[in-house]
């Protein structure tokens, strides 16, 4: 939908699915709105139509009964033929809708109806004061030419699409209107996120600078440990501003891709992330084989490693294992922490969802993991057993 | 030969209906022929259920209030004496009355 097309932060799948199903409910209520008006519009015409009718084929009745009078008085004295007109087709029925004779095309006639259409034939029933040959109803049949019908379905379709183009439109603009306040609100969340992800860069890189800078040597070991500890504060701080910025910002950035040194990059980040073993006394274990490589955008791959790491280290228990393994054609991360439930599995994926919520997070992680591999054609598998390990696996 | 002819008679007599011998029979020499009293039932009765509903309730109990005769064919052949036939005997009668001047498949 247009109305949601400049937004930064796009809504969520499940609010898009709100308001598809808002937009589809509302058409259906308008279609059927519209087919109630056509409906009774059709019906208006045709009772129109009929009670033009239903004068000319009085007439015609009359002119019938007259002829049936003729031949009752002198039944006896002329032959005993029905009366015929080229005009309408005609049948008379006694008081308890017994057929006496018929010419009519049509087979059933409802005989408490005045006049009626019925298969393209107009019915016209008129009762009988005194009954001629036992007659009490008699019937006149004409062919309906069906002029009325196109000039109704014509009306229908011209003026039936204007109202439905009308309607359609009040739609939209009501949705807009509807969505107005929430767009404010996304629109200010948007514009506060990235003013705070913007003034974040700067303190963080000056932290992290600077402690990289420190000689550790000159400090004493207690101080060493907090300094470290500094440093894990800091780069957690900057793994959320690296998210918040591929979030706000991933669609105005161009990919850049490139041949990537896959066991060069995870060792890279396992050094990025030893700080963090180290706090937790986890221990790694690496099988990472040589020459594997991936064109890909190398600042996405590594915010999809990063982020793996991270999910695994925070969700692992105090002194336990990671397990790093690289292969030809995919690598994955395994912790030994909490695993995910099997029916949490496949929500696992969706922004702002989190499996575990006993450690902090924005449940961020992981929509990034998976937009980042749709965007760069690889595929994430996650596998799980509760409360023993968590095993990620990215394939080629 | 006398006697043949009178046994002859006889023997029609008795294989005649019981529409034949009370209906027709006095019927015949009236002016107002049988086919005429059966439109005038049908042109106020219509359908076979109520015509013979009303033949029949006029034949048991005639009156000036349920016959199908105007004024005037009243006053000139007065009411006629109410019938001596059994309830069965005249349902057969008008039965038969119907099935001769009906309408139903008489016309083309």
């Amino acid at each position: 939908m247009s109305v949601l097309k400049n937004w930064d932060i796009n809504l969520r799948q499940s609010e898009k699915k709100t308001l598809r199903s808002f937009f589809l409910l509302y058409l259906f209520f308008t279609v059927v709105l519209l087919s109630f008006m056509a409906i009774y519009y059709y019906n208006t015409q045709k009772d129109l139509m009929l009670k033009d009718k239903r004068l000319e084929l009085s007439k015609y009745a009359n002119d019938e009964i007259k002829k049936l009078k003729y031949l009752q008085i002198n039944f006896d004295k002329v032959p005993r033929i029905y009366p015929r007109d080229k005009r309408f087709k005609s049948a008379i029925y006694d008081s308890v809708y017994t057929k006496i004779f018929s010419l009519l095309d049509v087979n059933k006639v409802d005989l408490n109806e005045d006049i009626y259409l019925q298969n393209n034939y107009i019915i016209y029933i008129k009762d009988l004061e005194s009954y001629y040959l036992g007659a009490k109803y008699v019937v006149i049949e004409v062919k309906d030419n069906g002029i009325w019908k196109k000039q109704v379905y014509n009306n229908l379709f011209s003026y039936g699409s204007i109202v439905l183009f009308a309607l359609l439109l009040m739609g939209y603009f009501l949705l807009y209107l509807l969505l107005k306040p929430m767009r404010e609100v996304i629109s200010l969340l948007d514009r506060f996120i990235k003013d705070t992800t913007h003034e974040l860069n700067t303190p963080i890189s000056t932290i992290l600078s600077n402690i990289e800078l420190s000689n550790k040597h000159e400090l004493d070991e207690k101080l060493q440990k907090r300094l470290d500890r500094i440093k894990i504060g800091a780069k957690t701080i900057s793994n959320l501003y690296q998210d918040l910025l591929f979030l706000t910002l991933s669609e105005k950035m161009e990919s850049r891709k490139e041949t990537v040194d896959l066991k060069a990059l995870l060792s890279e980040r396992i050094e990025y992330f030893s700080l963090f073993f180290d706090s937790k006394k986890i221990t790694l274990k690496q099988s990472l084989k040589d020459n594997v490589s991936l064109h890909v955008d190398k600042n996405r791959l590594t915010k999809l490693i990063d982020n793996l790491f991270s999910n695994a280290i925070k969700y692992n228990k105090i002194k336990g294992e990671i397990e790093v393994v690289l292969e030809d054609n995919y690598f994955c991360i395994k912790d030994s922490g909490r695993g995910i439930e099997k029916d949490k599995l496949e929500q696992i994926f969706k922004r702002y969802e989190r499996a575990d919520k006993s450690v902090g997070g924005f449940g961020i992680g992981l929509s990034i993991v998976s937009k980042i591999a749709h965007e760069e054609g690889l595929k994430v598998e996650i596998s799980s057993i509760f409360k023993k390990e968590t095993i990620v696996k990215v394939s080629w | 030969m006398r006697n043949l002819i009178f046994v002859l008679s006889v023997l029609l007599n008795l294989n005649a209906s019981v529409y034949q011998k009370n209906c027709v029979a006095c019927h015949k020499n009236s002016p107002v022929k049988m086919d005429k009293f059966f439109y005038l039932y049908l042109l106020k009765y219509s359908s076979a259920i109520e015509t013979k509903y009303a033949m029949k309730l006029y034949l048991q109990n005639p009156k000036k209030e349920n016959s199908v005769l105007s004024p005037e064919l009243l006053k000139r052949f007065k009411i006629k004496k109410k019938t001596t036939l059994s309830k069965k005997e005249l349902e057969k009668a008008i039965d038969e009355y119907w099935e001769i001047y009906k309408i139903f498949g008489k016309l083309k």
